[in-house]
């Protein structure tokens, strides 16, 4: 199998084949990077700022641990620990896990569905300029954002109006300082670029397959980035509404949700959360994506019960919109709603609980390798399966009014988004870092580097499970020696700093392994996806010829004969190759790169500094987003021959 | 990968053992004023014993997944790079009808009484209940009693800052709020509801002995979150009529923020 794709062929493919090898060369050094259209290289670099993102978040993260870890904590004051806990919130979410996910779907999509990008690579380059311009403008809060002086004054700037921005404490008059402007600007930012990464990821998924590959015969992964992608499309627009209503108040005196001039405070919460919700699900399907498939190639077995896991995805996607108000039982919706978004809350774990039952069907019976990417898969299953359970407690309303606001809802969502999100994207870091670096990470490390986190995890969030029993509220600084949360707390506290040695460990491990003279090979773990058939790193072009696909898990079909009987056999050697060389002819065409996605980019960040400091930036900033958009519109494309 | 398969058992068997011991709550590190699992009022226990009906069932859940997964992974777990390809099985039609039907009648199971106790926390009390306006502000509280023996000449409710109550009698809040939202929670006696702006929420509870019960804010309103506490003070009904007295002799047309000189009692 090996170098399959570096065969001699036909003398049309080489040719085509050279002359796509010189066009991804256009540029050189930096500037390949700044101009690039790869959908590969795009993807790492997403993985790669998230991961700087991650650190800073998990800074932060470090810092509210100490100052709770015993009763009067002084490491930081009421002001600068509220503006801590709503950058950590915001980070993680739009600055971590979702970009994370959007770093796989680059990476992998095309490859997955056997195509040579995405359906607008340029766009795809804008998404992630717009993200990261994005990331980078909400980080520069930390510098002015406070209304009493700079960072440089000892004042940390920084939203303080948590990462749910409850009107009406994100009002000019309770929120000084243009923490919250810089909050609203750039979350309105990092909305255009998931919107844009969905749309495409949309695209691409449905009009890019590779022949013979049908929904149906889709990878699991591909399948949940649709769906994603779909809740992306939807969610969006309505956070933005109220980040533009939170912005009309804030900026022009609009009274949106000034109750003295008859606005709503809830209206807020209502759009938060109608986006809020099905975003929890952009969270966590790509990792439920992922988990699917390293189970089947870990146990060497078909994902058991496909379409039922396809459906069960596909019905969250659905029922994450009627979920919303289970966030706010306790603001005075009436019985009627309460029972209703209880009863909800309480449907959606059947798609969920089928997801979790297949995954132990898969393993079942299977001939399980205890690799590191499967060991994050299990602690996926685990963490998450008391993230769901959890979860159904709080579609008890009655019960939910007391665990509502308490750090049993903040254990709650640490065990989805970080038992599950998190676990199950270490995983495919783990999975697919091979194909992507040619090296493999180091198993030793991979494994010290699971069980710390494992432990560190646990250790960090089921104490507070009994803390929020103990009726230990959120988002407080600090609280007395009377209430009998100092115990849990320093142990919540240790487990923390155990997860940043596992992520240090995790650094080492990346280090090491680059360092290493192995060399992964095309297929590592025996896989079963498109992916694994070309070569590690893939070359710019993917594939040189477009694959033909006859089933799911197509390259593991090529490779093994499954009998009638279920008895599989390796089938014979080199037709993994796909020996039909169809490659008569066809060229390899690859979008060119680019500038301008970059330039354009700059745009909306400079029309966001305008908004708070100077209106005549905001025009300058929509001249440099046109301009960027007719350049890169009429650039001509250059065409291989 | 041996001391790897320990480690989970010893791992799991530690985190149910932290959850079950959390049930039988009530010594040393599981003692707190605001303990939820220490509930001194009606709807306080409801919603302990409503929690702990759904959570038995989940920790069981738990503990099935977790066994059936360290069983699947002993049992199942590649001992040679030479070992067969196992039989490649796609799915299980009936089985999946199974683990889609059970879970459903075990979850209508929960919602009957999630229901049930939705409506009775929905009914508000009688009129022989007490009724007391609560005022979230940045950052405290204030308690109006707006029942006909607490209103003044000019026909104005009595105020204070501290929350006094009789003991075994309803007491019906409505919550309100000045400035931003907060949260009004005494976690023994009852969970919360948020003061919204603009908005007036119904609540009631009951305390079942006299005390003094912690609370606290627990809606995020700012940099005073963490001191804006909200302590209830329970008392024999003869104590409460002693102090309303005295609230009402001493203190005419009280404004609105000041705090009663002296309780006539301190449990």
């Amino acid at each position: 199998m090996a170098g399959a794709a570096l065969e001699p062929r036909p003398t049309s493919v080489a040719e085509a084949l050279r002359a796509a090898r010189r066009q991804a060369g256009t540029y050189n050094g930096i500037w390949s990077w700044i101009a690039t259209v790869d959908h590969k290289r795009i993807g790492m670099m997403y993985g790669g700022t998230a991961f700087l993102f991650f650190l800073i978040g998990g800074i932060e993260a470090l810092v509210m641990r100490l100052q709770l870890a015993t009763p009067n904590g002084t490491i930081v004051d009421a002001d600068q620990f509220n503006r801590l806990f709503t950058m950590h919130g915001t980070t993680m979410v739009f600055l971590v896990v979702m970009p994370l996910s959007a770093a796989f779907f680059n990476l992998l999509i095309p490859l997955m569905i056997g195509a040579r990008d995405v359906a607008f690579p340029r766009l795809n380059a804008f998404s992630y300029w717009v993200f990261l311009s994005g990331g980078l403008f909400i980080m520069s809060s930390f510098l002015t954002g406070n209304p009493n002086g700079t960072i440089f004054e000892g004042h940390l700037g920084a939203p303080d109006a948590g990462w749910f921005g409850y009107a009406p404490l994100t009002l000019p008059q309770y929120s000084g300082g243009h923490g919250v402007d810089y909050w609203a600007l750039g979350l309105v930012i990092l909305g255009v670029s998931s919107m844009a990464g969905g749309f495409n990821f949309a695209v691409t998924i449905i009009n890019m397959r590779a022949p013979g590959m049908t929904l149906f015969k889709m990878p699991l992964f591909v399948w949940m980035t649709l769906v994603t992608s779909f809740l992306i499309i939807f969610a969006m627009p309505v956070i933005t509404v109220g980040l533009f209503e939170l912005l009309f108040d804030r900026l022009f005196n609009a009274n949106f949700f000034n109750v003295q001039a008859g606005g709503t405070p809830l209206l807020w919460q209502h759009m938060f959360w109608l986006f809020g919700h099905p975003e929890v699900y952009i969270l966590i399907l790509p990792a439920m994506g992922i988990v699917s498939e390293v189970l089947p190639t870990f146990s060497r077995k078909p994902l058991f019960g496909y379409p039922f896991v396809v459906f069960s995805g596909v019905a969250i996607g659905f029922m994450s919109w009627g979920v919303w108000a289970h966030h706010m039982y306790t603001t005075g919706l009436g019985s009627i709603a309460n029972s209703a978004f209880g009863i909800s809350t309480i449907l959606i774990a059947i798609p969920t609980g089928i997801k979790i039952f297949n995954w132990l069907g898969t393993l079942w019976g299977g001939s399980i390798s205890m690799k590191t990417p499967l060991m994050f898969s299990l602690g996926f299953i685990a963490m998450f399966t008391i993230g769901g359970l959890t979860g159904v407690t709080h579609s008890v309303v009655p019960s939910d009014y007391q665990q509502q606001d308490t750090y049993y809802v903040v254990a709650h969502f640490h065990q989805v988004l970080f038992g599950g999100a998190l676990f199950g994207l270490f995983s495919g870091i783990y999975y697919w870092f091979p194909k992507f670096t040619g090296k493999m990470l180091n198993e030793k490390i991979g494994q010290l580097h699971f069980w710390l986190m494992f432990a560190g995890f646990n250790l960090t969030f089921q104490p507070m499970m009994i803390l929020g029993l103990l009726g230990m509220p959120r988002r407080i600084s600090t609280y007395s020696d009377g209430y009998g949360w100092g115990f849990w707390n320093m142990m919540a506290t240790v487990g923390a700093f155990m997860i940043a040695a596992s992520i240090l460990t995790f650094i080492i491990n990346v280090v090491v392994s680059m360092r290493s003279k192995e060399r992964a090979g095309n297929d590592p773990w025996d896989a079963r996806t498109l992916e694994w058939t070309i070569p590690s790193p893939p070359p710019a072009y993917n594939f040189a010829e477009i694959p033909v696909v006859t089933a799911l898990d197509d390259f593991w079909h090529k490779k093994y004969i499954e009998k009638e009987s279920g008895v599989v056999v390796p089938a014979m050697a080199g037709a993994a190759n796909g020996e039909e060389h169809h490659g008569d002819g066809h060229g390899i065409h690859l979008p060119s790169p680019s500038y301008w996605p970059f330039v354009a980019a700059l745009g909306p960040v400079i029309m966001a500094f305008g908004f708070i400091y100077d209106f005549a930036l905001v025009p300058a900033g929509a001249v440099i987003l046109l301009i960027g958009i007719y350049a890169w519109a009429l650039e001509p494309a250059t065409e291989p021959e | 990968m041996r001391l790897g398969r320990l480690s989970v058992r010893y791992v799991l068997f530690a985190a149910l053992l932290l959850l079950s011991v959390l049930l039988f709550s009530g010594c040393g590190v599981f003692s707190s004023p605001q303990n939820t699992f220490a509930p001194e009022g009606e709807v306080a226990k409801m919603q302990r014993d409503l929690f702990v009906i759904v959570m038995i069932p989940a920790l069981l859940i738990m503990i099935g997944v977790f066994a059936a997964m360290i069983y699947i992974v002993v049992r199942f777990r590649r001992r040679s790079d030479s070992d067969p390809i196992p039989e490649q099985v796609h799915g299980n039609t009936r089985l999946e009808l199974t683990w889609t039907i059970l879970p459903t009648i075990l979850l209508i199971g929960i919602a009957v009484p999630t229901l049930w106790g939705v409506i009775k926390l929905g009914n508000q009390p009688g009129a022989e209940a007490l009724h007391v306006t609560v005022v979230g502000s940045q950052w405290q509280w204030t308690y109006e009693y707006t029942d006909a023996e607490f209103l003044d000449a000019n026909g104005d409710p009595l105020i204070t800052t501290e929350f006094y109550i009789p003991v075994d009698r309803d007491i019906a809040l409505e919550i309100e709020a000045l400035d931003v939202l907060h949260s009004f929670w005494i976690p023994k006696i009852a969970g919360k509801t948020d003061a919204v702006p603009g908005r007036s929420n119904d609540m009631w509870f009951r305390a079942d002995s006299p005390g003094t019960y912690a609370g606290q804010c627990a809606e995020f309103c700012g940099i005073g979150h963490p001191q804006m506490k909200a302590e209830l003070i329970a008392l024999e009904p003869g104590e409460f009529e002693a102090w309303a007295q005295e609230q009402m002799s001493g203190e005419p047309g009280g404004d609105g923020a000041e705090t009663p000189e002296s309780p006539t009692a301190s449990p």
